[in-house]
């Protein structure tokens, strides 16, 4: 109800705040947009004055279009708010199961029948144990039901959080097991992710990392220094030697910015070039990303504008005067990769094939937020 | 002497007491409404059957419902998508917790879950539509296959938001592409038959290949009419994009290894014609052994009344109606459950016929 929202304008500011910063690219980065949105999220749920489960959910679900708007290419930035959402639909069902009169009767339709071929996650270890004194729509008192729920909740976000900032200590647990002995590896551009994965297998293994320039934004230049003053040797190329060298190369260990529905991805420009000429030499490619980076939309690559674009000038500089008038530089700063290039994903919660990445999905996300 | 009825061994007491209902005609009278598809036709002949059956026990019913389905499948020429419908609609029955108190109500309440479902599956199309056309960027050339409600309910919407042109198969022998492209005419969206042999030549201007479904089976694959597998291996020889809508009550465990698995398939297709009868059909008083004149001294009379004629009707005998597309030819599955990769549909059918929680 517009009157619960309009009365939390300090969790409104916050998320005006963030939504600014996001429109102006002052916060970059999947795994950074990912945190300050659940740390937005946070602040709204614990402001929040709802009566029941459908007003919290749709006030998260405002803040999250708002802020979804803001940067529709940080897909990171939905993801989150989708899960926060999952999160909360699953304590609030474990908190009233078994209390509270189920509104509807349980319609044993056809139709739930064939859904519930749907792949569903095993609830673990719910928080809440069933409290017998939520009640929804309690007219005499609005905010026992949310004062019930709150704690719970913010329980679950924490959880949110907590996975986002161990994701790189997840993701590298099982670094040795991927990469053997006297390999040779190939990556691109910086990743933090492939950084932390590299560095902890680099205690296990004797490995040599050949670490591509990634240009125009050469980061690769960064991840090569990193890498090398951590005490793995490594070799700096330019993009151009991708294809050449890669009959040399065992491994393609590679990041990304989003996991879409069908296993594909959005990577960093370079990507679509190493994992192509992985496949043209039955070199494997893996991809280390965090949960957090599944997006459960499908579309996005037909779009050629759903990639990412930067600065034209890093290409081409304004100090070519003639030249800038009478071409169109373009720069994008994504490839979409094809799930039939990849072999696997490393995530923080184990690794899949892209093919059941579709499945995860399913599991992490509900169906219903998918369009926030 | 005695006259002494004597009962069929095999028929069981009940049959010959309580009237026979005719599901075939059920079937046939569902089906001739023109908007539900055979899998509907044959879950709303089941709960007609239900509402008939003086079944008064679970397992009674649930044969009362094997033995219609068995006779409905013996009774068509293409079972496919039919025992689709008719498997869910059974597993439907055993397979999920009903809370009816007594037996009749529960019947009562099956009857009544029918008939919701095919309700609701009407719109099951409009959805599939909404889906898909998310994919049609404006400007696509789409190319489809033979005649499908769900294909042309989305390029119709698409049509309302975008600009499309279509090519549509002829589809033959049937012929049903003509019909698509006649009523995409009549829309407005600019269509044009090609012949099942010119796909190929077609395929580089077309952006992407829609297809309608008689079934979606376990292995992820395409049941649809014949045709749809040359397509489907033409789009990836040219790295175009192969869709198949399907309503999820099409879905059907069926694992074929190849297009002989089908049910479908019998030792009449493809068979080899007979030598000609006419040798053999000659009275006896003609000379024993006469030769059939080569084919370029017959005359033409003779070509018209011998029997070197090969007719249309003998070729759509002789053909089958539908083929089966391996999953790894289809890009996305489109249905009222959501895009799903051929590899998601397998594990839908698993998890909804095994009666998982």
């Amino acid at each position: 109800m517009a009157p619960d929202i309009a009365r939390n304008t300090a969790s409104q500011r916050s998320v005006e705040v963030l939504a600014s910063k996001l429109r102006r690219r002052q916060l970059v980065g999947s795994r950074t947009t990912a945190l300050e949105t659940v740390l937005v999220l946070r602040q709204v749920v614990s402001k929040a004055r709802f009566s029941n489960l459908e007003q919290l959910v749709d006030i998260i679900r405002n803040a999250g279009r708002k802020l979804v708007e803001a940067q529709p290419k940080e897909h990171s930035v939905g993801n989150t708010v989708r899960k926060v959402l999952h999160h909360i639909r699953e304590e609030y069902h474990t908190a009233t199961r078994g209390t509270s009169v189920v509104p509807t009767a349980p319609s044993y339709s056809i139709a739930k029948f064939v859904s519930q071929g749907q792949p569903r996650k095993q609830i673990t270890a719910p928080k809440a144990e069933s409290k017998g004194t939520i009640k929804e729509h309690d007219a005499n008192d609005p905010d026992s039901f949310a004062k019930g729920l709150k704690p719970v909740l913010m329980e679950a976000i924490q959880d949110v959080l907590d996975e986002l900032e161990t994701v790189y200590d997840n993701i590298s647990k099982n670094a040795r097991d991927h990469i053997h002995s006297d390999e040779i590896i190939l990556t691109l551009g910086m990743s933090k992710t492939v950084e932390a994965f590299l560095k902890a297998a680099a205690h296990h293994r004797n490995y040599t990392v050949i670490v591509a320039e990634t240009a125009p934004s050469y980061d690769g230049r960064e991840m090569a220094k990193s890498l090398s003053s951590a005490g793995i040797s490594t070799f700096l190329v330019p993009d151009s030697s991708i294809y050449a060298l890669m009959s040399r190369v065992n491994k393609v260990i590679i990041g990304a910015h989003a996991i879409l529905a069908n296993g594909g991805m959005f990577a960093i420009t370079g990507s679509q070039i190493a994992a192509t000429a992985a496949r043209a030499h039955s070199t494997p490619v893996v991809v280390c990303a965090g949960q957090f980076k599944l997006t459960p939309l499908w579309n996005l690559y037909h779009e050629y504008g759903a990639l990412d674009f930067g600065n034209p000038s890093d290409v081409l500089g304004f100090e070519e005067g003639d030249l800038v008038d009478k071409t169109d530089v373009v720069n994008p700063y994504y490839d979409y990769v094809r799930p039939e290039l990849i072999d696997a994903y490393i995530t923080n919660d184990g690794d899949h094939p892209p093919s059941s990445i579709y499945r995860l999905l399913k599991e992490t996300y509900d169906d219903e937020d998918t369009e926030l | 002497m005695e006259t002494v009825t004597i009962r069929p061994p095999n028929v069981p007491l009940r049959d010959t007491i309580s009237s026979k209902f005719d599901i075939y005609a059920a079937y046939q009278r569902i089906l001739k409404n023109e908007e539900i598809s055979t899998p509907l036709a044959a879950i709303l002949a089941l709960t007609e059957l239900i509402e008939n059956s003086d079944a008064g026990t679970m397992f009674e019913l649930v044969k009362a419902l094997n033995d219609g389905a068995a006779e409905l499948r013996g009774r068509t020429t293409n079972p496919i998508s039919l025992n689709a419908g008719c498997e869910l609609f059974i597993a439907f029955v055993t397979l999920s917790t009903h809370n009816s108190t007594t037996f009749s109500s529960l019947k009562q309440e099956l009857v009544r879950q029918g008939q919701n479902y095919a309700a609701e599956a009407l719109t099951y199309r409009k959805k599939i539509a909404e889906l898909a056309v998310g994919f049609i960027k404006d400007g696509s050339v789409i190319l489809t296959h033979s005649y499908s409600r769900v294909v042309m309910q989305t390029l119709l919407l698409a049509h309302e938001r975008k600009r499309i042109s279509v090519f549509v198969t002829e589809a033959r022998p049937r012929g049903l592409g003509i019909k698509t492209a006649e009523a995409l005419t009549a829309a407005g969206v600019p269509s044009t038959v090609i012949l099942d042999s010119a796909v190929a030549y077609v395929m580089e201007k077309v952006d992407f290949v829609l297809v309608g479904s008689e079934a979606v089976v376990e292995s992820g694959g395409l049941i649809n009419a014949v045709g749809s597998s040359q397509i489907a291996i033409i789009a990836r020889a040219a790295n175009k994009p192969f869709y198949a809508l399907a309503e999820s009550c099409k879905f059907h465990r069926l694992f074929p290894l190849s297009q002989y698995d089908l049910p479908t398939h019998n030792s009449n297709i493809l068979s080899f014609s007979r030598p000609s009868q006419s040798k053999l059909s000659m009275p006896v008083t003609t000379p024993a052994v006469e030769f059939p004149k080569p084919i370029k001294e017959l005359t033409d009379n003779e070509l018209l009344n011998g029997s070197h004629k090969i007719t249309q009707e003998q070729i759509s005998k002789n053909n089958p109606d539908v083929d089966y597309t391996r999953p790894d030819l289809i890009s996305l599955v489109f249905s009222d459950v959501g895009s799903l990769t051929p590899e998601g549909v397998s594990q839908y059918l698993v998890g909804m016929f095994s009666g998982s929680e």
